[in-house]
């Protein structure tokens, strides 16, 4: 048998050996040459772009510039009329570089099979359609008096053909984004009424950037569709908005979260706002981001002074509005019962005023009613409690419950120990001192190991039932409850009526 | 003709705006000393640097500009200017400038840059300015880049300007204590102080005559615009949005007057006067009320009291619930120390004395991080959300006049019974 194992082990290291030994060999062989032509690559590689670069950004800028401009975009037209079927690329680099010049757009597979039409579906999945967060419908209810403000606000920019910015804020989910974009889409609808000048319309969000100097990448390739480097895309856009240009259209930038944007530097935010300070840019910039007070509490006071006063808050929403959010949704059909909207509202009110909330539970109770079988197909109250519980519950008691009896003790023992201390902050020894005397009176519990406590105390620490240090500590780590010592009590109180 | 059908509001609305411009009422004498300074150094081809500072929206880029562009230098002059804030790193701005001035460096390292930059600032014909708008983007710790600046003027045969703008009153001072021991390196300091209330009104008497609308804005407003705004910060920006921002408010509420007389007049008369109508658009137009501008006024700089307007509808209860507790915590206890769990404590004996259902604690970590966007609160992060603290960032009395709601603050604040346990 000994041979048996022996045998296979001595051949695995033997060509262990053996490919260390080729290994070696070609690396000591070749690594000056490869090095070199690495290096030579490179070089070639950063000339060509240097070149190009010296290409696209000519040395007379006043006088090139827009001209360049007008015929990209002029091309982006033509391309646009007439669809040409770009050349396939053959080689990765070759793909690599017409998805950097906009050539190729990304794609997504399409799927086989077509999808279900609508008159298969029953009213409660329509209704679940209806209600999907993304679903945004074309007018914001209960939003029309910031939208008037939003819209006279632009609208007078876009006429004057000066540049400004406005800062508008306010908790997540009270359809700040949902109002902008809908106030662009009906100055948008004026323009092709020709009731307006027509106007360029960028957005970057700052949570999708990976940093925040990749904003100028993105509003560049927004311009003109290329993608750069931020650096060059930074010059790029710096030279058009502080250079007169006469055909210059007015360009309305949409910044989301804008606190992602502000590091130390604060730069970036910095440019942002100070080219609509340029009569040449003719640029206006929307800021949205969810504290009240960023301006003051963050940017540094030249960047507030450029952020101007034009300042609105979006409220969240009360009750009667979360419930004609989801009554305009639902628009007619008949798959929720008032009562049951209302009890959503109210408790979604109570928290946060979110409507994205409130849409997610209403989603919640159709699936529950679906599932129910039941043969009005109708969502009730009882539905809606049901998601209510989902979705506003509160897992640690059921967590408690469930836990081994040991590991119930050692909460016990936890509590105790604080309620003697009168620290919120156990050390492990008094812990287990409390532990053992738990166990004694409860008798039928043999008394276990420091090591066994240990394990326990790493096990709930995981569950984050409880808040302790890496056991290396021992007996001197630290522990600190996570729940509150009113949910131990009822939840093993409540257990141990039920055994009894 | 678009701007002869454009009514005075919106002439005064687009003259308002924070723009450049080509006269800076108010910096009279700064701009004569600039241009004093510009002089003496071009007749005697010495060089010499300048420091700038003053507050944000004092007028001192758009001064330098202004010299920038005049023609006076621009035969003797070389001109370069820079924004710090546009460079990619703080060894950029070599780079940046030898771009600018059009040479071409030896390598391409920062050291080659500069070196060139030297070369050019030693054997240059004309005189060469360069000024440096915001200035302290270019501190590190060891100050290296800015020395080397500060020292390009007291090179052998340089002949160069160096102008610095930023806004720290000490910036010389406190982070290049080094020049101070060298006379010739240290640069000349000039301060924009704050605009005064004159001057503020000056300067949007100005703007107005430029479009000729000043007829909408009675002095009274302006003095009590500008008398507001020179008391807390003096930033011309301020001034110029707040009064483009009641210009706007008078331009609403005129609109909505326009249609109210619209509906009426339609109701009552035939359609036949419709042109009446438009000639009594385009003559009446009234001036700005006092009261739009202190309404302006209030809105900005009174921010947390007339928040309530817009809060007391739609303050969500649980949220209330929970800056009650708090206040009851900070009121009771001798220890400021609040963290979220006990908070968390206190909060659901108070919702369970009231039968209201309570939050759990993960969602009352999201509630009280959603009251911390108004700004009510401060949360000093720790590793632990339970851990992290909790601080009131505004006085009880605001809180208390935010929640509209005494009732409730009443019987959670006398219950001190919550507290014990």
């Amino acid at each position: 048998a000994t041979t048996r194992i022996g045998t296979p082990k001595r051949s695995i290291h033997m060509s262990n050996v053996v490919e260390e030994l080729v290994f070696d060999k070609r690396e000591i062989l070749s690594t000056p040459t490869l090095k070199s032509k690495k290096s030579l690559i490179f070089n070639k590689e950063e000339e060509d772009i240097e070149k190009i670069l010296q290409r696209v950004t000519p040395k007379k800028p006043a006088e090139k510039t827009p001209k360049r401009g007008r015929r990209s975009n002029s091309n982006y037209l033509k391309d646009s009329e007439t669809p040409k079927t770009p050349k396939t690329p053959k080689t990765p680099s070759q793909k690599l570089k017409m998805l950097r010049s906009g050539e190729l757009t990304p794609s997504f597979k399409e799927r086989e099979k077509i999808d279900q039409s609508k008159s298969t579906k029953n009213i409660l999945q329509l209704a679940r359609e209806c209600l999907h967060v993304s679903a945004v419908p074309l007018s914001l209810p209960c939003r029309e008096k910031e939208f008037e403000n939003i819209y006279t606000f632009l609208e007078d920019k876009i006429k004057d053909q000066c540049g400004g910015c406005m800062y508008i804020s306010g908790v997540p989910g009270t359809g700040k984004t949902a109002t902008v974009t809908g106030v662009i889409r009906a100055l948008q609808k004026q323009v092709q009424e020709e009731a307006l000048p027509t106007f360029d319309y960028l957005e970057i969000n700052g949570m999708r950037l990976t940093e925040p100097r990749q904003a100028y990448v993105h509003i560049y390739r927004q311009l003109t569709g290329k993608t750069v480097t931020w650096e060059h895309a930074h010059t790029l856009l710096e030279k058009r908005f502080t250079t007169t240009s006469p055909r210059r259209m007015t360009t309305v930038l949409l910044v989301d979260e804008l606190d992602i944007l502000c590091n130390r530097r604060q730069d970036v935010v910095y440019n942002l706002l100070d080219w609509p300070t340029k009569t040449t840019a003719r640029l206006v910039v929307i800021t949205i981001a969810n504290t009240m007070d960023l301006p003051e509490r963050l940017l540094m006071s030249k960047v507030t002074s450029r952020l101007g006063l034009t300042r609105l808050t979006f409220q969240p929403y009360s009750h009667k509005q979360l419930q004609e959010i989801v009554t305009t949704r639902l628009s007619g059909s008949e798959a929720f019962k008032s009562e049951a909207i209302q009890l959503v509202a109210r408790k979604v009110a109570a928290v946060s005023g979110d409507a994205r909330r409130a849409l997610d539970i209403c989603r919640r109770a159709t699936e529950i009613a679906d599932s129910s079988k039941d043969k009005e197909i109708c969502v009730n109250l009882l539905h809606v409690q049901q998601a209510l519980s989902e979705m506003i519950a509160s897992a640690k008691v059921q967590a408690i419950k469930n836990c081994s009896r040991l590991e119930q003790i050692l909460l016990q023992a936890i509590a105790a120990e604080v309620a003697r201390t009168g620290i919120e902050e156990t050390f492990f020894m008094g812990v287990y001192a409390q532990l053992e005397n738990i166990a004694h009176y409860s008798g039928g519990v043999l008394i276990p190991t420091i090591g066994q406590v240990l394990r326990l105390c790493s096990k709930l620490g995981a569950q984050r039932l409880i808040i302790c240090e890496h056991s290396r500590n021992d007996i001197f780590q630290k522990i600190l409850l996570n729940v509150s010592m009113d949910d131990i009590h009822y939840a093993l109180k409540v257990t141990s009526d039920a055994t009894t | 003709d678009p701007l002869l059908q454009r009514n005075k509001y919106q002439n005064a609305r687009c003259i308002l705006n924070s723009g450049e411009t080509k006269n800076l009422p108010g910096r009279e004498e700064q701009l004569e000393e600039l241009k004093q300074f510009f002089r003496e150094h071009l007749e005697n081809k010495r060089s010499g640097s300048l420091y700038v500072s003053g507050q944000p929206g004092t007028g001192k880029t758009a001064c330098l500009s202004l010299l920038l562009h005049s023609s006076e230098f621009s035969l003797s002059l070389q001109r370069i200017y820079i924004n710090c804030t546009s460079i990619a790193s703080i060894g950029g701005v070599y780079k940046k400038l030898s771009s600018e001035l059009k040479l071409k460096p030896q390598g391409r390292a920062e050291h080659d840059y500069m070196a060139s930059i030297q070369y050019h600032i030693q054997n240059s014909k004309k005189m060469l300015l360069i000024v440096l708008d915001e200035i302290d983007q270019l501190c590190n710790t060891k100050q290296s880049i800015l020395y080397t600046i500060f020292e390009w003027p007291s090179l052998p045969n340089a002949r160069l300007l160096l102008v610095g703008i930023a806004n720290s009153l000490d910036l010389t001072e406190r982070t290049l204590t080094r020049l101070s021991a060298r006379c010739d390196l240290k640069p000349k300091h000039m301060h924009f102080p704050p605009y005064t209330k004159q001057q503020i009104v000056n300067i949007l008497k100005s703007r107005l005559e430029e479009a000729d609308v000043l007829d909408i804005f009675p002095p009274l407003a302006i003095e009590l615009l500008a008398a507001r705004v020179s008391a807390v910060s003096g930033d011309v920006r301020r001034a110029l949005d707040i009064g483009r921002r009641v210009v706007e408010m008078a331009e609403q509420q005129k609109k909505a007057g326009d249609k109210e007389m619209n509906l009426q007049k339609l109701t009552t008369e035939a359609v036949g006067n419709l042109e009446n109508l438009c000639k009594d658009n385009s003559v009446t137009l009234k001036p700005v009320q006092v009261t739009h501008v202190a309404a302006v006024l209030n809105k900005v700089y009174g921010a947390s009291q007339n928040l309530h307007e817009d809060i007391e509808q739609s303050f969500p209860l649980q949220q209330k619930i929970m800056l009650c507790s708090l206040m009851l915590m900070l009121r009771n206890q001798r220890n400021r120390d609040i963290t979220i769990g006990r908070l968390h404590e206190i909060y659901r004996r108070v919702c369970n004395k009231r039968n209201i259902h309570s939050l759990d604690q993960a969602e009352f970590v999201g509630l009280v991080d959603l009251v911390q966007t108004r700004g009510i609160l401060h949360i000093i992060k720790k590793k632990e959300p339970r851990l992290s603290k909790v601080q009131l960032s505004w006085d009880e009395e605001e809180v208390t006049a935010a929640l509209c709601d005494k009732q409730l603050i009443a019987s959670i604040l006398d219950d001190t019974t919550c507290l014990s346990k």
